[in-house]
């Protein structure tokens, strides 16, 4: 017999309790896988969105919303010439409700823009030109507003037809209603206003000239900001304050799982207190029943961290098809977070075992004569 | 009562145990010696001191005053009491005390884990120790399937897991039947006398404390007599 077939026999002796208390740790560690994997999903999406559009820079504004602020389509000129400007695209993307869905982008785009160009045609066409009262669907955007070429689509108080369902290589673009900008400046009233604008630089600029050429956007165009494509959504404040929340409500739901894991281990050393003065008066070293009740709660903790990790990427595989935020976001479940997430866990494990393992050590092994 | 410095385990001078700051006197300064190989019965009415004095032997608790030596050196001085308490000596109590989840088999290994024996070594002496009390067939059983008698026996082989010189025993028949406690009590002075282990036993039983080779007698903390047990001494 091993020093761990008795840790873990200390657990099994209870399996009712040992099993709630690893779901009391699992629901907290899959709150943090959850939580933690949207949010940093929210990130990820955007930045492959405006990968798959060709973007290297990106002039926005973002503000406490998660779309950004508008401003004036006079910028683009500021910004065109530029040194290491390739091309610029300019949109006015908004997060609005579409017919039966709730939230869904609609991303319009200066026409023959760069943007356009990498949407695949799944099926029907792209709109022919600017003004045609047409847009095409993201494959995700067709699919939960369950329409098909030929179909109408009612945007705001225009009814566009569905000319074409695109691929866009990403979520957030398979998610989203495209259109001319022009065609939705138009519908919106609001002909002189873009919030975003794609920038392309020039093939073989370096990151240094990348990072250069936003601040000289950012010296032209002082109503927006330039950042390295990716870190806009990461400077929002509508972003930050949902990963500060995602992080909150984590660590309130891991605060649970340590009460309870400190709880069980309470009750354990209560419960075996003469046991534990057996084991004293037989020989063991204090440092030895310490060990004994840490690995404990440490395995409570590891096997609740597995069993959190579980749940949290089965839950959110099952949430991102919910049909309000299907095609807003891709959860970003990395091997780093699950890692961690089984870590916290673990160390949520041995936090609380820390009290129970001081109480263990004070015992006096006389005690195992009484009784 | 035999006199050799040599050849003496322990050496209590002045012995005193208080509880409640003092209020509660469970010994009073006892004298006496106990010779290696000796078998040494302690007896006494409820409350008079005999378990207090073998948590003294035992190292289970820590005397309030006095003196008391283990082969020459002073126990209160001893930095590693747990090793005392693992190598030294083995202690069979009146309710067994075996841990309920596990086997028999792996109540004998629980003092090992303080020595260097590997696991495989652990269950080989865990083995041979059940199989010299006669529990051979209830290796794998847990103590919720043994009967009295054979718990204590598991108790016994668990004492002697690190080969202790002496090994003390708290009312070991307390919670038997007069056959099982026979048995037990035969098994005890058979491993006393092969052994040559020194047997220190604390017990109401005066059936029983006639088998050892001498008697302490305490009341109130006292130690009121020490005699001699030649019945005792020639079984």
């Amino acid at each position: 017999m091993t020093f761990l077939a008795v840790v873990t026999r200390g657990l099994l002796r209870r399996p009712v309790r040992t099993g709630l208390t690893i779901v009391g740790i699992s629901v907290g560690i899959a709150a943090v896988v959850a939580l933690v994997g949207m949010s940093r999903g929210f990130e990820t999406s955007w930045a492959n969105g405006m990968k798959s559009r060709g973007t290297d820079v990106v002039v926005s504004n973002m503000g406490s919303a998660l779309t950004p602020k508008p401003f004036s389509v006079s910028v683009v000129d500021r910004v065109k010439p530029l040194p290491h400007v390739a091309e610029t695209c300019a949109l006015l993307v908004d997060l609005i409700s579409v017919e039966k869905a709730d939230m869904m982008i609609v991303s319009s785009r200066e026409w023959g823009g760069f943007s356009w160009k990498n949407l695949k045609v799944v099926s029907g066409r792209l709109p022919s030109d600017a003004k045609e009262k047409a847009v095409v669907l993201g494959t995700t955007a067709a699919d939960t507003l369950q329409k098909k070429v030929g179909d109408t689509v009612q945007l705001e108080t225009a009814e566009l037809a569905v000319v074409g369902i695109v691929d866009g290589g990403a979520v957030v673009e398979n998610g989203a209603v495209i259109l001319s900008l022009p065609l939705y400046q138009e519908i919106t009233g609001n002909r002189e206003n873009i919030n975003v604008i794609d920038v392309r630089v020039t093939p073989g600029t370096t990151k240094e000239e990348m990072s250069e050429l936003c601040q000289k956007i950012n010296a032209v165009a002082p109503e927006a900001r330039a950042v390295v494509a990716g870190e806009n959504i990461r400077n929002s404040q509508a972003y930050r304050i949902i990963r500060a929340m995602s992080w909150g409500t984590s660590l309130l739901a891991v605060l649970v799982g340590v009460l309870g894991v400190m709880n069980t281990m309470l009750m354990t050393v209560f419960e075996r207190t003469q046991e534990i003065c057996v084991l004293l008066a037989i020989g063991w070293k204090r440092v030895r029943i310490v060990r004994m009740i840490l690995y404990e709660s440490a395995l409570l903790g590891l096997l609740g961290g597995v069993g959190g990790v579980l749940i949290g990427v089965v839950g959110v595989k099952l949430l991102v098809t919910a049909p309000i935020i299907r095609g807003l976001l891709e959860p970003d479940l990395n091997a780093a977070l699950l890692g961690r997430a089984v870590a916290i866990a673990v160390f949520v494990g041995v936090l609380s075992g820390l009290y129970p393992a001081w109480r263990s050590s004070r015992l006096m092994p006389s005690q195992a004569l009484h009784g | 009562m035999a006199d050799s410095s040599a050849d003496c385990v322990f050496e209590a001078v002045g012995l005193k145990k208080v509880y409640d700051d003092g209020q509660i006197q469970a010994l009073r300064g006892v004298d006496f010696r106990i010779q290696a190989g000796e078998f040494v019965a302690i007896v006494g009415p409820s409350g008079s001191g005999k378990s207090t004095l073998l948590q003294m032997l035992g190292a289970l608790d820590h005397p309030s005053a006095g003196t008391l030596l283990y082969r020459g050196a002073s126990l209160a001085e001893r930095a590693d009491l747990s090793s005392y308490r693992a190598r030294e000596v083995g202690f069979i109590f009146q309710a067994f005390h075996l841990l309920p989840a596990f086997t028999a088999l792996e109540n004998v290994q629980m003092p090992m884990f303080e020595t260097p024996r590997c696991a495989a070594e652990r269950k080989l002496r865990a083995v041979e120790l059940l199989r010299a009390v006669g529990l051979e067939g209830r290796l794998h059983h847990f103590p919720a399937k043994l009967s009295g008698g054979e718990r204590q026996r598991v108790a016994i082989a668990r004492s002697l897991a690190n080969g202790a010189s002496v090994l003390l025993a708290d009312e070991p028949t307390g919670n038997l039947d007069s056959e099982s406690a026979g048995l037990i009590m035969d098994l005890i002075v058979r491993l006393h006398r092969e052994q040559r282990i020194t047997l220190i036993l604390v017990t109401h039983d005066s059936g029983i404390a006639r088998r050892a080779g001498r008697i302490l007698e305490v009341r109130d903390g006292c130690i009121i007599a020490d005699k001699l047990n030649i019945a005792g001494l020639s079984n």
